[in-house]
């Protein structure tokens, strides 16, 4: 299977009449996309913010993150979400690199917890958006519409103005392309046999929090009865899953941009035959995560016929056993493994860091602590929040700073 | 930056008293860098001074326990240090053991940053390493001046409250707390690595200790069930609605005792559900479901349970601290001795 990603790298964004790519310029009609997105009845008041980095500014209630892009030949855009779920992860995408669409939350609830981005100052070294221009949406719900509706309309808008952008790329020569081309696992070449094959194991959604109806994940799915399933790589750098309204542990940016993806990719033939990837749910009950382990360890030890797996989770603790149980059954099928964990503690103590001990599980990276303290400074502009909101502040709450799938480099560490 | 105002403490041979024979010689103020001090203040330069030197025998400490640990507060607390710096000790386990204890009561009575040094085997690194920054020294005096300035280098960041980097790089015992660092590759990249190590059989660091939980014995089975009082604990979060006994959500260091007595079952209008880490839609819908009172007032009246216990407790586990986790164990437990229960059914989620 074979996925182009055709980039043009952006190094500025303006308002414009139209919306275009000229050079590394990027002009926005404003009115125009905001138009767009004012023809959701769910939405009303679409405010449409520039923030460039470096700027001292602050952008506040961050929702959730999102890379422009836009299948080359018009087809097939996040499918299952903006278009009918046609297959991801083949064919030609336009990408823009240096450029984010970041969608704000105006429906403060109780369980919406405060994700801030510096563009500037000590916190920005953190995450990857404070070196991205962005492109700011805040929108607020039209009279009636409930939350999960919301949540639903402010991340169509994110992906609408994701593909808007990006088609602005198209006709132009990329700046650089880059080519994902797996053949499928029974065909490993001859040449690769000798190289251990290693598949990723992906828990897309917690269900710790059930899903909305509107709440589409895999191709616009809720994922509600979902069991393991196979899924080929480039699915998932192509628009097949977004991130859900739960949390922040994950950006749909890092899942479009998927760190371990891309690092398999890297040593795809060098070091490791990249075999596959399997997608997961953290189950909400035993036997349903027994199930689901046995079935996610079967697909990878003898669909695959993967050596080695690297796991990540999505979540709290339900989803970090939920992974942990998978991985065993892994081990205990001679498969090795490394997982991907956040810092469990919630005291601040070694002891509190993993909330498992299996045999064989002895290979642990961590993405930090979401409560270690952070000063967020004092900023001159704020978008998308009431108030500078600076002062003492955790690190969950810099968005992509910790990002569990592993697009970050903020760890923990035992002094 | 201002000078530091340093104490040190040592015992009687790195005080220069003596040996063996003045083991048990009393604490004495020096009003100077005496004996290893030297060495202290040699490490701090310009950085602080060494105000005094409190000597004591390691006899005289061991004997008396928190007597003379208490005797040693007074004596650093009158020279209002910003920092104690305790030995180092080496492998001389009384002295560590001192050091360790002088260094946890100074900083928790008197609210003074402390360092000491030891070697691996010295039994006070593993006594004291938790509360107290602990070098890593050698086994004895040979490299003196070079592990008391790094020594004095760690306690001089404490004192300045400066970050402290890991324990292997910085030559100290892990306290086991945690802190966030910016490493320098992504998360993905060094689990790649990391597998491809584990994958050609070489040597693993793991960035996250295994945790080594308890292994509890399962009590001996109830012999006569008929005549058996079961009370009703759990975990899953169930509270009366309003949540009286502020309960939290996650992390919780509260439990409730709630009153069954006279309810043949629990009225889901009457209970909410206050756990954050799993979906309560279904126990919100009945109560049951987590605390199956009505159950067990079925079997009660059929007579193959002795009695329901008239009380049911509840916590929240999610994200529990292990601490938090044992205490609320045993307060319940107590309680339910205390009531003469016999067995207990524990439901979690």
């Amino acid at each position: 299977m074979r996925l182009e990603l055709l980039w043009s790298e952006v190094t500025a964004v303006a308002p414009g009449a139209a919306t275009r790519l000229a050079g590394g310029a990027l002009e926005i009609d404003l009115a125009g996309l905001t138009a767009l997105l004012e023809a959701d009845p769910r939405l009303e008041r679409v405010h449409i913010d520039l923030a460039s980095p470096g700027e001292a500014c602050r952008i506040g209630r961050v929702f959730d993150v999102y890379a422009p892009r836009a299948k080359d030949d018009g087809d097939g855009d996040f499918p299952g979400l903006l278009g009918p779920p046609v297959r991801a992860g083949r064919g030609r995408t336009r990408a823009l690199g240096g450029v984010a669409v970041v969608v704000t939350d105006q429906q403060p609830d109780r369980s919406a917890a405060l994700a801030v981005i510096d563009m500037s100052g000590p916190v920005a070294e953190l995450t990857a958006f404070a070196r991205t221009h962005n492109v700011v949406i805040s929108a607020s719900p039209a009279p009636g519409t409930g939350r999960s509706e919301y949540l639903a309309a402010i991340r169509q808008a994110g992906l609408r103005t994701a593909v808007h952008l990006a088609q602005a790329a198209r006709g132009a020569e990329p700046d650089a392309v880059e080519v994902f081309d797996l053949p499928a696992p029974a065909r490993v070449p001859p040449a690769l046999a000798h190289l251990p094959r290693v598949a990723y194991v992906f828990q897309i959604h917690s269900h710790q929090r059930p899903t909305g109806l509107d709440e589409g994940i895999l191709y616009g799915d809720p994922v509600r009865r979902m069991l393991p399933t196979v899924i080929h790589p480039n699915e998932v750098l192509d628009g097949a899953v977004v991130r859900g309204f739960m949390g922040r542990a994950v950006t749909t940016w890092a899942t479009q941009n998927h760190p371990v993806i891309r690092e398999l990719y890297a040593q795809h033939g060098r070091t490791l035959a990249f075999v596959g990837t399997v997608l997961t749910v953290a189950q909400a009950t035993e036997p349903e995560r027994v199930r689901s382990a046995v079935m996610a360890a079967g697909l990878v030890a003898d669909v695959l016929g993967a050596d080695g797996a690297v796991f990540t989770k999505i979540g709290g603790g339900a989803p970090h056993v939920d992974m942990a149980q998978a991985a065993a059954q892994c081990e205990a099928r001679g498969v090795k493994t490394t997982l991907l964990v956040e810092d469990m503690s919630t005291d601040g103590s070694e002891e509190g860091m993993l909330l498992f001990n299996f045999p064989g599980l002895d290979a642990l990276v961590n993405v930090g602590s979401a409560q270690d303290s952070v000063t967020l400074p004092p900023m001159a502009r704020v978008i998308g929040m009431e108030g500078a909101a600076g002062g003492p502040s955790t690190y969950g709450t810099v968005c992509g700073a910790i990002e569990q799938v592993g697009a970050s480099r903020v760890m923990s560490q035992v002094q | 930056m201002s000078e530091l105002r340093v104490v040190c403490y040592l015992n009687q041979f790195f005080g220069q008293i003596g040996g063996e024979d003045k083991a048990g010689v009393a604490p004495r103020v020096l009003r100077e860098a005496a004996g290893a001090a030297r060495a202290v203040q040699q490490a701090l330069g310009d950085a602080g001074r060494v105000v005094a030197t409190v000597v004591a025998g390691d006899n005289y400490v061991a004997e008396r326990e928190d007597g003379a640990i208490g005797e040693l507060v007074e004596l650093v607390a009158a020279e209002k240090p910003d920092l104690l710096v305790a030995g180092p000790t080496f492998l001389a386990g009384r002295y560590g053991v001192a050091c360790g204890a002088l260094c946890a009561a100074v900083q928790a009575r008197l609210g003074v940053p402390a360092v000491t040094g030891m070697h691996p085997e010295n039994p006070g690194v593993e006594m004291y390493r938790r509360r107290v920054l602990v070098a890593r020294t050698g086994a004895d005096a040979a490299r003196m001046l070079d592990e008391v300035r790094r020594l004095v280098g760690l306690g001089v960041r404490l004192a300045r409250r400066e970050p402290i980097g890991a324990p292997d790089a910085e030559g100290y015992f892990p306290r086991g707390i945690i802190r966030n660092v910016v490493a320098g590759e992504t998360a993905a990249k060094r689990a790649t690595a990391m597998l491809l190590d584990k994958l050609a059989g070489r040597a693993v660091a793991s960035e996250v200790p295994l945790p080594d939980f308890p292994r509890i014995p399962a009590p001996p089975p109830v012999r006569d069930l008929g005549r058996a009082v079961i009370a009703l604990v759990t975990d899953g979060g169930i509270v009366p609605l309003g949540n009286p006994d502020g309960i939290e959500a996650l992390a919780a260091t509260r439990f409730g005792a709630y009153s069954i007595e006279g309810r043949a079952g629990l009225d889901p209008g009457q209970y909410d559900n206050v756990h954050r880490g799993y979906d309560t839609s279904f126990v919100r819908q009945d109560p049951h479901r987590l605390v199956p009172v009505d159950v067990a007032r079925e079997l009660e009246r059929e007579g193959a349970i002795g009695k329901l216990h008239e009380t049911v407790y509840s916590t929240t586990g999610v994200a529990t601290t292990l601490a938090h986790s044992e205490r609320m164990g045993r307060e319940i437990a107590a309680k339910l001795r205390a009531a003469r229960v016999d067995a207990v059914i524990l439901t979690s989620t």
